[in-house]
């Protein structure tokens, strides 16, 4: 049986201490003592107190740009809730995140609409593995129903039980946009028709919120089933400052109904004891945080040097297919390791993902491996949300193509939460994908779009080829701290390691995590350096006796294999002895990895070196066999180029 | 049957891009064992020994005479004889039918035993011109360029005069013969004159070199270089080295050269001083004079005359150098235009001392791509300069009263170069005191 939660002193003062901090900022924002923005909860601060302090220690929170009523609630770590939005280092998040991005033990937040549900979602279904009793709650607004990942989120919620209770704090207007313009249909029913249980309450009777939040807390934990919670508030000061179009006859209305004001009213000494009391408090601290220091820029970016491996290796072919490889590690790695979860669409057995890369996962560890709806966005924060809770999870993208669905997920979650957080956790969510044509599919499943995604700070991308194991790589892929995206090519698959040997040159690979490949003329010195990746690279390869044929150029291929940070000490070497680089992409050219490269090995020659990318037609690739072809860099066109080139 | 050794022509001094085979000492087919003389190569500068590494059959690819390109195979050693009797007479430079490895810088001197594989461009050349594919052998890649180096390291065109298109960069001329031929006497030139030909013209010939001259007072002098000299009395050349390679340091621009494109400056001062006693003309290597004291500078003069003299010059002692010195003053010129070497940037020349005027000129000629006159001239001031200093350094006239107290040496007779102390006697008298009286001899 539920325990009855009278109203009293505690809770009034949780929330008056939350209000008073607001105003705090406010005031301090006008002195211009604020960088940045501060959203406040002004009149909300009950559904913070109701939800964020009824939750237990081990439980955790993901809220939004208006979290501080959250933080306090749940953390009440005050101080170093002002001196994030001061500044300084000690704040929550060494100041680097300010008012939206907060970090203390079990509490985020994020100030991208909707993007945090997918990822409290993965928090709690990593609670659930654990079976650790802990739950969660996601605070949204009523602006972020427009948000399609929380649909797709909800969906995955209901259907895999995970523990999680949403709260949507119903304040009537999305920024300055009120709700009848922007809102169709009802909130409840958006969930009651993925089959989530909802309730409905409202800031304005706390007595009866707090036992209706402790209600869903207490049905959330026991069922380990997702729930929904409609909090109707009002927002008594502007979306941020300054910025309020709305009635004032409408605000004032509310300013009468708000409970604190009402407790003002009554109880006037109270609250001024109560008042007095904790702006004393927020007073002191604001003047010991005033003398405190700023982080120190090394303290949140040191620079990484990367060194190349200069022992060369011969690599040997091996009679296995790419994909069986892949497969073989990850059915070793999945049995081996407890915190290897996999995700994606189709990948149960005995169907085992698109091109068989997960085959007979789910028949060897069925509770860790999950087969999703086609929700690219949601799955890939639920592994964010995974990965921040200690799992290590490794998640497919049908087609590579698709992982533009999952953009916001991998730029503004998995790629920012460490730093943004002030380094207090790790996101080592793993995003493996295939790329590349030349097998018809036509213009949304057969691109190469790389040039997306190296561009991205603290994520890694490794672009597998047929030269080296794939078992190395993803073995040094699993020992990341950050995230990874892998892209894998369809035509690779189905290759033999090292099936491509041309004749009189040597293939050898270094020992760096991500090793580089480089294939050699057996004895003469090359007179031409050509780097290629990816798919590309096998096709390369095959071509070094044609392009030596016909263009007289005697290549040396190099292979890297992390194309994010690129050798470019081997690759300046090798082409300041040749005096000519080419770089073959599958993508289109512009804004490309060959821009990149070249850009980097010209700051580091000192030599004069001619240059050439060969690359896709900046077109979408047609599935019709001939004009794919053309397209593509196909062995004709690179030959072509070679020759107008050198 | 097994390849044993191939004999490339080895690098042998950064100038050399071809050497010529002055003698061959064994026959194609021949019995060898290891440690045998094979061959002899001829430098600009010195010649080098090649002996068998193995024992086996000799097969030589080249003739006694003939220039050949740094890394061309010239030469190699086979475990059966059979496999020599089967790859025909030496190659004939000029033609191309027989089995002559090409010969390129950059090729590695690994044998490659798998299939050999020819670019179209390279088949076409070899078809035009008639050059089989078993002269590839034990190659993996044949390009264009490999097909042209291979020309290149069979032609003999030195010694076959009008041929225009020759080895190296050295532009040989068409031979300008008189009406009557009889008229004149015909004497082939050394390979070591062509050479000197080569180097000279590589600065030279783009006529954007410049002479700048100076002189310096000697009088007194002597007295004073004289005093730290052992060997090398009378003579300039030791304090010139001396003075110069540390001057280059503040001029690393003369120390360096044109490389076609950019200009490199050595790290080093290896300072070359030209020879020529009978022995033929010779640059020899000071090197690292800029950290080598005035008697270690002799001493290494002394040293390198005597192996010139002896013959036994080391590829060391002639190669690397980064400024060159040219000494005239012992044939009594009084002034002249050195010329600059391949791969230097400026030459200094020393003319004789006037006796009369008692000065001495010095010149130097720069490669303006390098440096321009101003520098060098400022160069050139701070030699002289330094050199200046060298000169009994006070006037008699001014300093005759300053005698050592205890031995009564004048300053002007005192050959040290610390000077005198002042002191006060026993007696209380303020006087001075030379060096040897206050240390002790």
């Amino acid at each position: 049986m539920m325990q009855a939660i009278k109203i009293n002193h505690r809770i009034i003062k949780e929330a008056l201490r939350i209000r008073k901090v607001e105003e705090k900022f406010l005031q301090l924002f006008s002195q211009g003592k604020l960088n940045g923005t501060v959203h406040t909860c002004v009149g909300q601060e009950f559904s913070a107190v109701a939800f964020a302090g009824q939750l237990k220690k081990k439980d955790f929170i993901f809220s939004n740009h208006r979290c501080h009523g959250h933080y306090i609630a749940f953390t009440g770590d005050v101080r170093g809730l002002l001196a994030e939005l001061l500044g300084k280092a000690s704040g929550t998040s060494g100041g680097i995140g300010s008012s939206q991005h907060l970090c203390h033990h079990n509490f985020f937040s994020n100030g991208i609409q909707g993007g945090i549900v997918p990822v409290a979602a993965g928090y709690a279904l990593a609670g659930k593995l654990k079976n650790n009793g802990a739950i969660g709650i996601v605070f949204i607004g009523d602006g972020t129903l427009g948000e399609g990942v929380l649909y797709e989120t909800m969906n995955i919620l209901s259907k895999w039980e995970i523990p999680l209770l949403i709260v949507c704090e119903n304040n009537f207007y999305a920024q300055s946009t009120p709700q009848h313009i922007n809102l169709a249909g009802d909130i409840q029913a958006r969930a009651r028709a993925f089959g989530i249980r909802t309730f409905k309450g409202n800031t304005w009777e706390p007595e009866l919120l707090m036992e209706q939040s402790a209600e869903a807390i207490a049905f959330v934990r026991d069922q380990q089933k997702p729930c929904f919670f409609q909090v109707d508030t009002y927002r008594l000061n502007a979306h941020s400052k300054g910025d309020d179009d709305r009635d004032p006859e409408d605000v004032a209305l509310h300013r009468q109904k708000d409970y604190l004001h009402i407790f003002q009213q009554q109880s006037p000494s109270y609250y001024q004891m109560y008042e007095e009391a904790i702006n004393q408090e927020i007073d002191a601290m604001v003047e010991e945080i005033f003398k405190e220091s700023d982080l120190p820029i090394e303290k949140y970016f040191q620079p990484s040097t990367r060194t190349d491996d200069r022992e060369w290796k011969t690599l040997e072919p091996v009679n296995k297919r790419q994909v069986e490889l892949i497969n073989t590690f990850f059915q070793e790695k999945l049995v081996s390791d407890e915190r290897t979860v996999f995700l994606g669409e189709d990948i149960h057995s005995p169907y085992g993902g698109a091109f068989k890369v997960t085959k007979e996962l789910s028949f060897l560890r069925p509770e860790r491996v999950f087969t999703t709806p086609i929700s690219e966005a949601a799955v890939v924060g639920i592994s964010n949300g995974l990965a921040l809770n200690g799992f290590r999870p490794i998640t497919e993208i049908m087609f590579g193509d698709f992982m533009t669905l999952a953009m916001d997920q991998i730029i503004n979650h998995a790629s920012k939460f460490h730093h943004m957080f002030n380094r207090k956790v790790n996101c080592p969510v793993v995003i493996r994908t295939p790329m590349g044509g030349r097998r018809g599919y036509g213009p949304t499943h057969s691109q190469t779009l790389d040039k997306f995604l190296v561009g991205i700070d603290n994520v890694k991308t490794v672009a597998l080829n047929t030269f080296i194991d794939p078992a190395l790589i993803y073995r040094s892929v699993s020992s990341e701290e950050h995230p990874v995206i892998v892209i894998e090519n369809k035509t690779d698959y189905g290759k033999k390691l090292l099936h491509t040997r041309p004749r009189n040159f040597t293939c050898q690979a270094n020992g760096d995590p991500y090793p580089v490949v480089r294939i050699s003329p057996a004895v003469s010195a090359p007179t031409l350096t050509l780097v290629a990746y990816g798919g590309m690279a096998d096709m390369a390869a095959s071509l070094l006796e044609t392009i030596f044929s016909e263009t007289d150029l005697l290549a040396e291929l190099i292979i890297p294999s992390l194309i994010s940070d690129l050798p470019l000490d081997i690759l300046t070497e090798s082409a300041s002895r040749t005096g000519r680089l080419v770089v073959l992409e599958e993508g289109s050219p512009f804004g490309g990895i060959g821009g990149e490269l070249i850009a980097g090995v010209t700051e580091k020659a000192d030599v004069k070196i001619r240059v050439r990318r060969i690359a896709a037609l900046p077109v979408p690739i047609p599935s019709v066999k001939s004009l794919e072809h053309l397209v593509l860099p196909e062995k004709n066109r690179i030959i072509q180029e070679l020759k107008e080139s050198f | 049957m097994a390849l044993l050794q191939q004999i490339p022509v080895p690098l042998l001094a950064v100038n050399d891009t071809t050497l010529t085979v002055v003698e061959i000492t064994r026959r194609s087919g021949e019995p060898v064992r290891k440690g045998d003389q094979l061959m002899v190569f001829e430098t600009s500068k010195t010649t080098y020994e090649v002996v068998a590494e193995a024992d086996g059959f000799v097969e030589f690819l080249c003739e006694v005479d003939g220039d050949y390109e740094v890394g061309a195979v010239v030469a190699r050693i086979f475990s059966e004889a059979a496999e020599v009797a089967t790859r025909q007479a030496p190659a004939q430079p000029g033609r191309s039918e027989q089995p002559v490895p090409p010969a390129s810088k950059d090729i590695a001197l690994a044998v490659w035993e798998g299939e050999t594989l020819f670019s179209q461009a390279a088949l076409q050349m070899m078809e035009a011109r008639a050059i089989a594919r078993g002269s590839f052998a034990g190659r993996d890649f044949v390009s264009a360029r490999d097909v042209e180096a291979l020309e290149a390291g069979l032609k003999k065109p030195a010694t076959s005069a009008g041929n225009p298109s020759g080895d190296g960069p050295a532009r040989r001329q068409r031979p300008v013969l008189p009406a009557d031929p009889s008229r004149v006497i015909i004497e082939k030139l050394t390979s070591g004159k062509r050479r000197e030909i080569e180097y000279l013209s590589e600065v030279q010939s783009t006529g954007l070199t410049s002479t700048l001259h100076t002189f310096f007072e000697t009088r007194g002098i002597f007295g004073h270089i004289n005093h730290s000299m052992q060997y090398l009395k009378n003579s300039l050349l030791p304090v010139i080295c001396y003075e110069t390679s540390r001057l280059l340091r503040k001029y690393p621009a003369l120390n360096g050269y044109f490389t076609g494109e950019a200009v490199a400056y050595y790290r080093e001062v290896n300072l070359g001083f030209a020879i020529d006693i009978d022995k033929g003309l010779k640059v020899l290597k000071l090197g690292a004079a800029d950290s080598l004291s005035l008697p270690e500078i002799e001493q290494e003069i002394m040293r390198l005359s005597n192996q010139y003299l002896d013959d036994k010059l080391d590829i060391g002692d002639l190669t690397d150098i980064t400024f060159t010195i040219t000494d005239l003053s012992g044939e009594g010129v009084s002034f002249f235009k050195p010329l600059v070497n391949k791969m230097n940037s400026a030459i200094l020349g020393v003319s004789s001392i006037d006796e009369q005027l008692k000065r001495c000129t010095l010149s130097v000629t720069f490669d303006h791509r390098v440096s321009e006159g101003k520098m060098v001239a400022r160069f050139l001031s701070d030699l002289k300069g330094r050199l200046e200093s060298y000169q009994s350094r006070f006037h008699p006239a001014v300093h005759k009263e300053i005698t050592c107290f205890k031995c009564f040496k004048s300053l002007q007779e005192d050959l040290g170069d610390t000077g005198f102390v002042q002191c006060i006697t026993p007696q209380g008298q303020e006087a001075y005191i030379c060096q040897s009286c206050l240390k002790g001899f």
